[in-house]
C-alpha cells in the first residue's frame, strides 16, 4: 500500500472516529425522542386483541423511525398494560402522564378509556382511541378522540340494512361491559325507532365461551334476527350456533372481525358491520414480515391512528410548538382530514369513516353492502 | 325441548366441575391445602393436549400424555413447594399464598408460551352434533364429556374405597397424627394424592378445550365452582363434592328460565349460601 493510500485510510479512520462525516438524510438520533404512551390490555382475556393493537403502533413507528423519525425526532411508545381494567387504567395513566409527563396516550376498551376520560381533561393530555366503540365516549373528554364510529353509529348502518331486508324481529346477545351493554342500548333503540320489535336480549361475561344456556333462551324467543355484541371467543358462538342449528340471521359489529371465527365453516351467513381500514398488500406483508403476524383489524386501526399522531406532531413541530396535549388537540381540528390507511375526517371528537356490511362465507368474507358512520 | 335441553347441558357442564370438585376435594381432605395452583394444572393440561394434537399425535394418546404431564407437575407442586412448607411447618395462610403464586407462574408461563389468545383444537370429531330424541343436539365433546367424567368418578370412588392405596389415602385424610405413627408415611401419601388428583383434573382440562377453546386464565372461574360444591357437599366427601357441582350448574342453566342470565349465578349461589346457613357442614359431611 503506497504511503498515499495509507494517509488516506488513516485520514478516514481518525474522522470516523471523531464523528466526521459527509452530509447524510436526517436519522432517528438527530433530535430529541419524543416519546407518548399507550395503555392497552396486554394480559388477561384481552391480551389477544391489545396485543394485536401494540403491534400496530410498534410497526408504524419502525417505519417512520427508520425514515428518520419526524423532522429528527425519533418518536417512542411506552407500553402500560391495564388488563382491560379501569383501575389498572388509572393508574397507568397516573404513571405516564404524573411521572413521565407524557402528552398523549393511545387508549383501547371502553371502560378503562372511560375511566381515564375525566383525567384527560383535567391533565390536558391527548388520548387517542382506536378500538373502543361505547357511544359514551363521543363525549367523554374534550381530549379524547375517537378513530372508530361509535357502536350506535355502526348499529345504525346494520339496522337500516336489517329493515331495508325485512326483518322485524330481534333478540340480542350482549356482553355484560361498557362496550357490550352500550351496543345493546343502541341496537334496541335503533331497532325500535325503525319499527322493529326486540323479544328477548341476554348477558355474556367478558371472555367467557360457553354460550349455550344464553342462546337457548334466545333461541326459545323465535326472532328473525340475533343480534350479539361481544368483544371475545366468537368462534365457540359460531361451533355452538351451528350445534342449535337455528334459522335466525345472526348479525354483530366490528368486534365479528375475528380472522379464526371468518376462517370457520360453523360461521357461514354471520353478517357484521366493518370500519374500512383496508392495508395494501404490501404493507400486509411488510408487517408480518417484520411482526410476524397478520395485520389484523385492530393492527391497521392502531397503525392508522398512529399515522395521525405523526401528522400532528410534525404539524407542531413545523409551526415550532410544544408537544403537549393542548397544541395537539387543536392540531387534530386544524389538520381536520387525515389520510392515513383511510381518509379520516375530524368534525367533533369521533372521525366520520365508511362502513361495511361483510358476510361471512365459511372461510372468508364479502362486503355485501356499504354505507357511512356518523 | 328447551327445559330438557338446559338440563342436559348442565349435567354435561356438570359433570366437568364435579370431576375438578372431586379430585380438589381428594386433595384438601388429605392435605389439608386449599390447591389453587389446580387451576392451573387443569389448564396446563389442556395445552399439553393442544400441543400434541398439533404434532400429530392422535387425541386419545395425547390425552394420556397430558395427564402423564399433569401428574409430574402436581407430584412436582407437592415435592418442590407445599413438602418443604410442611416441614417447615407454614400456616395454612403461607401455603395458600404460595399456591396462589405457583397459580400465578403456571398461567403466566402458558400465556408467554402459547399467547394470550383463545387457542382451538383442529376441527375433529369434537364438533360433529348429534341430534337425540326429544329435539336435543349434542356435540361428540359433550358426550364424550358426561361419560367420562361420570367413569372416572365412578373409578375415583371405587379406588378410594376398594384398594390398598385409596384406604391408606383415606386413613391420612382421617388422622394425619395417627397415619404418620403407624407407618403410613403422610407425605408420601401427599404426593400420590396430588398426583392422582391432577391426572383427573386433566379430564375435565382437556375435554373442556375441546368445546370451548383454550384460555390461559380460564382456570380459575371453574375452580371457584368446584370448591363451593366441594364446600357444600362437605368437606372429605367426594361423592357429595360431585353431586353439587352437577347441582350448582344445573340449577344456574334452569335459573334461566324464569329470570336473566346475569341474575342466574347470583341467585344460585345466594341460593347455596342460606344452604350453608342451615347445614354448615355441607350436604355428605362424614360421608366420605
Amino acid at each position: 500500500m503506497s504511503s498515499r493510500a495509507r494517509s488516506l485510510l488513516a485520514a478516514l479512520a481518525v474522522s470516523a472516529a471523531l464523528g466526521i462525516s459527509a452530509p447524510r438524510p436526517a436519522r432517528a438520533a438527530d433530535a430529541a425522542p419524543i416519546t407518548f404512551g399507550a395503555i392497552l390490555p396486554l394480559t388477561g382475556p384481552g391480551a389477544v386483541i391489545g396485543t394485536e393493537q401494540m403491534k400496530g403502533i410498534q410497526f408504524a413507528l419502525k417505519q417512520q423511525n427508520a425514515k428518520g423519525g419526524i423532522d429528527g425526532h425519533p418518536i417512542r411508545v411506552v407500553f402500560e398494560d391495564d388488563q382491560a381494567k379501569p383501575d389498572q387504567a388509572v393508574l397507568a395513566f397516573n404513571k405516564l402522564v404524573g411521572l413521565q409527563h407524557l402528552p398523549m396516550i393511545y387508549t383501547a376498551y371502553s371502560g378503562p378509556s372511560l375511566a381515564m376520560a375525566p383525567l384527560t381533561a383535567r391533565k390536558h393530555v391527548l388520548m387517542l382511541n382506536a378500538g373502543a366503540q361505547s357511544d359514551k365516549l363521543a363525549h367523554a373528554s374534550p381530549y379524547l378522540f375517537n378513530t372508530l364510529p361509535t357502536t350506535a353509529d355502526e348499529v345504525g348502518v346494520m339496522v337500516k340494512y336489517l329493515r331495508a331486508h325485512g326483518k322485524s324481529t330481534s333478540v340480542v346477545l350482549y356482553e355484560n361491559d361498557a362496550a357490550g351493554i352500550g351496543g345493546r342500548d343502541d341496537f334496541v333503540r335503533e331497532f325500535k325507532a325503525a319499527g322493529g320489535k326486540i323479544l328477548a336480549q341476554e348477558p355474556t361475561q367478558f371472555g367467557q365461551t360457553d354460550y349455550r344456556p344464553a342462546l337457548l333462551k334466545l333461541a326459545a324467543a323465535k326472532a328473525q334476527v340475533l343480534f350479539v355484541v361481544t368483544t371475545a371467543g366468537q368462534k365457540s358462538m359460531a361451533d355452538q350456533l351451528h350445534q342449535m342449528n337455528q334459522t335466525w340471521l345472526v348479525a354483530g359489529t366490528t368486534f365479528m372481525e375475528d380472522p379464526p371465527t371468518i376462517a370457520d365453516p360453523n360461521a357461514k351467513g354471520i353478517i357484521h358491520t366493518q370500519v374500512v381500514a383496508n392495508a395494501s398488500p404490501e404493507l400486509m406483508a411488510a408487517f408480518k414480515k417484520e411482526m410476524g403476524a397478520e395485520m389484523g383489524f385492530f393492527s391497521r386501526q392502531y397503525y392508522n391512528a398512529t399515522q395521525i399522531m405523526f401528522a400532528l406532531t410534525e404539524h407542531l413541530l413545523k409551526e415550532h410548538k410544544a408537544i403537549t396535549g393542548e397544541n395537539l388537540r387543536a392540531a387534530i381540528f386544524q389538520i381536520k382530514t387525515f389520510h392515513g390507511l383511510v381518509p379520516m375526517t375530524f368534525t367533533t371528537n369521533t372521525a366520520v369513516v365508511p362502513v361495511a356490511i361483510n358476510e361471512m362465507t365459511g372461510g372468508s368474507e364479502k362486503t355485501i353492502a356499504t354505507g357511512t358512520a356518523h | 325441548m328447551l327445559a330438557l335441553q338446559l338440563l342436559v347441558n348442565g349435567i354435561v357442564t356438570g359433570s366437568a366441575l364435579g370431576v375438578m370438585a372431586v379430585s380438589f376435594a381428594l386433595i384438601y381432605a388429605t392435605t389439608r391445602v386449599f390447591h389453587v395452583a389446580h387451576a392451573g394444572v387443569y389448564t396446563l393440561g389442556g395445552y399439553l393436549a393442544w400441543t400434541l394434537v398439533h404434532r400429530g399425535v392422535p387425541d386419545l394418546p395425547a390425552l394420556v400424555l397430558a395427564m402423564a404431564g399433569c401428574v409430574v407437575v402436581g407430584s412436582l407442586i407437592q415435592i418442590l413447594l407445599y413438602g418443604p412448607l410442611d416441614r417447615r411447618g407454614a400456616a395454612q395462610l403461607v401455603v395458600l399464598i404460595a399456591s396462589l403464586g405457583a397459580l400465578a407462574v403456571i398461567q403466566n408461563l402458558i400465556a408467554a408460551v402459547y399467547s394470550p389468545d383463545i387457542l382451538e383444537f383442529p376441527p375433529n370429531w369434537a364438533g360433529h352434533v348429534f341430534p337425540l330424541p326429544g329435539g336435543l343436539r349434542l356435540t361428540g365433546v359433550q358426550i364424550a364429556t358426561v361419560v367420562v367424567d361420570f367413569i372416572a368418578f365412578g373409578l375415583t370412588l371405587a379406588f378410594a374405597h376398594r384398594t390398598l392405596l385409596g384406604k391408606r389415602i383415606r386413613a391420612v385424610a382421617s388422622n394425619p397424627f395417627l397415619a404418620e405413627i403407624t407407618r403410613l408415611e403422610p407425605r408420601r401419601v401427599h404426593v400420590y394424592v396430588m398426583a392422582i388428583a391432577s391426572a383427573l383434573v386433566c379430564l375435565p382440562g382437556v375435554l373442556g378445550p375441546l368445546d370451548y377453546g383454550l384460555q390461559p386464565y380460564g382456570g380459575v372461574t371453574p375452580l371457584l365452582t368446584a370448591t363451593i360444591a366441594m364446600i357444600a357437599g362437605g368437606i372429605g366427601s367426594l361423592a357429595g363434592a360431585f353431586a353439587l357441582a352437577v347441582a350448582i350448574v344445573v340449577l344456574q342453566n334452569l335459573a334461566l328460565l324464569v329470570m336473566p342470565g346475569e341474575w342466574s349465578i347470583g341467585v344460585t349461589f345466594a341460593i347455596f349460601v342460606v344452604f350453608m346457613l342451615l347445614r354448615p357442614r355441607g350436604l355428605f359431611a362424614g360421608k366420605a
